[in-house]
C-alpha cells in the first residue's frame, strides 16, 4: 500500500499533478476504492474518505446530499470521512476557503447506493456550491462512469453565471495538463485520454485513474480558482473489444437473414 | 384526411412519440427522468445503456438484484425479505404498468418494437416479399424460447453468478445479448456498444451473439414481423400480471365469427388462437402486444374488442374493415 502511496506521490511530482490546485482526492488506503473499482459506477464500496489535496489551513468542508441538504464535514488533518449515506443517489462533497486575495473551492461528485432520493441529479449539479465552479453537463447516469476515449461535456459558473471564453486545464496522473477555452455558453468538452499503464484484461482488473479540471478567474483583486475531480475507467474499446469485428458479426448476421429470406422465397414460390 | 385516420396511424404516432421519449428523453427533459431510477423502471427496453434516454429498462435491475442481492441469502445469509425488496419493488412498478397498459406497451411504446416495425415498413416499400404468417409448427417452436431467455438469461444465470458458481461475465448476459442496447446507443451516435469482447470466453460468445442477432433481427424485419418479439423476455414477464390488465382484447363472437382467419394474418405476432370461436371472453395471449390489428381486419361488428375495465373503446365493424383493407392495399403500392 505504502509503495501504492509513494508512487502516487513520485508520479504526482513528476508532473506536478494538480500543479498546487486545491482538489479532492479519495484517501489512498481506503479499502473500499478495490471494491469500488470491481463495480464501478453504484458507489459499492465507494471510498468514504477523501483528501484535500494542497489545503489550505482555513478550508471548511460539506457533504450536499441527494436530496440537496448539506452536512458539515470536518478535517482530520486533510481528510474528511462520509457519514454513512442515507439514502442512495449522488453527493457533492465540497470544500471552500481563502487565502491572501484568493477564494478556492474543490468539488467531487459520488454515487452511493440506498433508498432513491427522487431528486434529479441535475438539481445537485444545478445547486450553486461555490463562487467558481466547474459543473458536469450532465453528471454521467449511475449505469455509467467517466471512461477514457469519451468526450464529456462540462459548463463553468462564476456567482451562477456562465463564464465564457476561459481556459480551464485538463490533467490526469498519467498525461500533463491541457488547456481548454469554454464557449460562449460556458461550455466545454473534454476528451478523457487513454493513458492506462500496465492494463490487464477485464474491466474488474483496473483500477480507476482520476482526472483533475481546474479553473480561475480573476475579478478585481481578488483570483477565484476552482476544481474538479472525478475517478474515470479505462475504455475496453481501446484494449481487448474490438469494435471492427463487431460491426463484422452483424453483417454476418444480416446477411444470414438475407440468405433466410432467399429460401423463404424459394420455398414459398414452391408452394405457390 | 379521415382516410388516413386508422388505429395504426394513431399508433405510429404514440411510437415514434415514445421512441423520442425512451432514446432521446433525458436530452429533452433533463429532470426526474434523467435520475437514478433503477429500481422504479418501466417493464420495457428502453436501454440504460443509452445515457440519453428518458427512462431505464426493468430487465437491467432485475439481473443486477439477482445478481448482488438476492444471492445474498445464499451466500451471506440475508434475510429474504430485504434481499428480495429491490425485485419486489421493480416487479410492484411492472404489475402498475401492466395494470394501467397491460401488454399496450409492446405494440404502442416500446422503441424495439417500433424500430422492427419500421424496418418492415422500409422492406415492404424496398418491394421485398414479406413472408405473412409463420406456420402453427414454427410458433410452437419458437415459443418457448422467450421463457428460456426470461428464466435462465435473466434471473437463474444472474443468481448463479452472485453465489459464485459463474463469472462476473454471467451478471447480466441477457443486456450482453440485447438488440436493443445496439440500437437505441447506436441512435444516439454512440457506437461503443458494437464490439466483440475478447476478455474471456463467456464475454467473447456473448458478444458474438449480440452482434449476430442485431444483425439478423433487422434483416429478418426487412420481411418477417417482429422477429425479435418472438423471442423477448419482456413478454413473460408481462404475462406474470396478464390477469390485472385493466386493457384487454375481448372476442364476443361465438355466432358472428365464422374463422375467416383475417385477424391471425393480419396479427404480427401470429397468435393463430385468436380465431377460434369465444363468447365474451379476455383472448389477450401471452404473446399479444396489444397492437389492435385483429380488430382494424376483422371484417364482422363488434367481435373483436378493445375493452378497458368495462368500457369497450374500440369494437371491429364492416366499415372499418372496408377502409383498413383499402389503405393497406394502397400503402402496399
Ligand atoms: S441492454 Fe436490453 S435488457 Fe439491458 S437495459 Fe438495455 S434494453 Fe434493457
Ligand atoms: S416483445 Fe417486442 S415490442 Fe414487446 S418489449 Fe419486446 S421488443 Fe418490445
Ligand atoms: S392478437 Fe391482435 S392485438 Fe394482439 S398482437 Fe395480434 S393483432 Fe395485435
Amino acid at each position: 500500500m505504502k509503495k501504492a502511496v509513494l508512487t502516487l506521490i513520485a508520479a504526482a511530482t513528476l508532473w506536478g499533478y494538480g500543479d498546487g490546485a486545491v482538489y479532492w482526492a479519495p484517501h489512498g488506503c481506503d479499502e473500499g476504492k478495490a471494491a469500488a473499482s470491481k463495480h464501478g459506477g453504484h458507489g459499492k464500496g465507494e471510498s468514504a474518505m477523501f483528501a484535500l489535496m494542497n489545503r489550505d489551513g482555513n478550508a471548511s468542508a460539506q457533504l450536499i446530499l441527494p436530496d440537496l441538504s448539506a452536512k458539515p464535514l470536518s478535517f482530520k488533518r486533510n481528510t474528511v470521512m462520509l457519514p454513512k449515506p442515507p439514502m442512495g443517489g449522488y453527493y457533492a462533497v465540497v470544500a471552500e476557503g481563502n487565502g491572501t486575495n484568493t477564494v478556492f473551492s474543490a468539488v467531487r461528485y459520488l454515487s452511493l447506493q440506498g433508498r432513491p432520493s427522487k431528486i434529479s441529479p441535475t438539481k445537485l449539479t444545478a445547486l450553486s456550491k461555490s463562487v467558481l465552479e466547474i459543473v458536469p453537463d450532465p453528471l454521467h447516469r449511475e449505469h455509467d462512469r467517466y471512461t477514457a476515449s469519451k468526450s464529456y461535456r462540462f459548463v463553468l459558473r462564476f456567482h451562477d453565471q456562465v463564464l465564457a471564453n476561459t481556459a480551464v486545464s485538463l490533467q490526469t496522473h498519467n498525461t500533463p495538463a491541457q488547456t481548454v477555452t469554454t464557449d460562449g455558453a460556458g461550455k466545454f468538452t473534454i476528451t478523457l485520454p487513454d493513458d492506462f499503464k500496465n492494463v490487464r484484461i477485464g474491466r474488474s482488473e483496473n483500477k480507476p485513474s482520476e482526472f483533475l479540471l481546474t479553473a480561475q478567474y480573476r475579478e478585481g483583486e481578488t483570483l477565484y480558482q476552482s476544481s474538479l475531480s472525478m475517478p474515470y475507467s479505462l475504455n475496453p474499446n481501446d484494449y481487448w473489444q474490438s469494435q471492427s469485428y463487431g460491426a463484422g458479426a452483424i453483417f454476418i448476421g444480416f446477411l444470414g437473414g438475407i440468405f433466410l429470406y432467399r429460401r423463404s422465397k424459394t420455398k414459398g414460390a414452391k408452394r405457390g | 384526411m379521415d382516410k388516413l385516420l386508422t388505429l395504426t396511424a394513431l399508433r405510429r404516432v404514440i411510437q415514434l412519440t415514445a421512441f423520442v421519449f425512451f432514446v432521446y428523453g433525458a436530452m429533452i427533459f433533463a429532470t426526474f427522468y434523467t435520475g437514478d431510477k433503477l429500481t422504479q423502471s418501466l417493464p420495457a427496453l428502453s436501454c440504460a445503456y443509452d445515457q440519453s434516454g428518458g427512462d431505464f429498462c426493468a430487465l437491467i435491475p432485475l439481473q443486477h438484484q439477482m445478481d448482488h442481492r438476492v444471492s445474498s441469502i445464499f451466500t451471506q445469509g440475508e434475510k429474504v425479505l430485504p434481499a428480495l425488496m429491490g425485485t419486489l419493488i421493480t416487479l410492484g412498478t411492472v404489475a402498475v404498468l401492466i395494470l394501467i397498459l397491460n401488454k399496450a406497451f409492446c405494440g404502442w411504446l416500446c422503441p424495439l418494437g417500433f424500430f422492427q416495425e419500421t424496418i418492415g415498413m422500409i422492406g415492404t416499400k424496398l418491394g421485398l416479399t414479406q413472408m405473412g404468417t409463420l406456420s402453427r409448427e414454427t410458433i410452437t417452436k419458437i415459443r418457448p424460447i422467450k421463457w428460456f431467455i426470461f428464466l435462465f438469461l435473466v434471473l437463474i444465470l444472474p443468481l448463479l453468478t452472485g453465489i459464485g458458481f459463474l463469472g462476473h461475465e454471467w451478471g447480466n448476459p441477457y443486456c450482453s445479448i440485447c438488440p436493443s442496447r445496439i440500437m437505441t446507443t447506436a441512435m444516439t451516435g454512440d457506437m461503443s456498444q458494437v464490439y466483440i469482447s475478447q476478455a474471456n470466453w463467456g464475454y467473447f460468445a456473448l458478444s458474438l451473439i449480440a452482434d449476430l442477432l442485431f444483425g439478423l433481427m433487422i434483416a429478418l424485419a426487412l420481411f418477417v414481423r417482429a422477429p425479435f418479439c418472438r423471442i423477448c423476455p419482456i413478454l413473460p414477464m408481462q404475462t406474470l400480471f396478464k390477469k390485472i390488465g385493466l386493457l384487454r382484447l375481448v372476442k364476443n363472437g361465438s355466432s358472428s365469427c365464422e374463422s375467416c382467419g383475417n385477424c391471425v394474418k393480419a396479427c404480427p405476432m401470429d397468435i393463430y388462437e385468436i380465431q377460434e370461436s369465444a363468447e365474451n371472453k379476455n383472448i389477450t395471449h401471452a404473446d399479444c402486444t396489444l397492437c389492435g390489428r385483429c380488430i382494424e381486419f376483422c371484417p364482422h361488428d363488434g367481435v373483436m374488442n378493445f375493452k378497458y375495465g368495462p368500457v369497450t373503446i374500440l369494437s371491429s365493424s364492416k366499415e372499418g374493415f372496408k377502409k383498413r383493407t383499402k389503405i393497406d392495399k394502397w400503402w402496399r403500392g
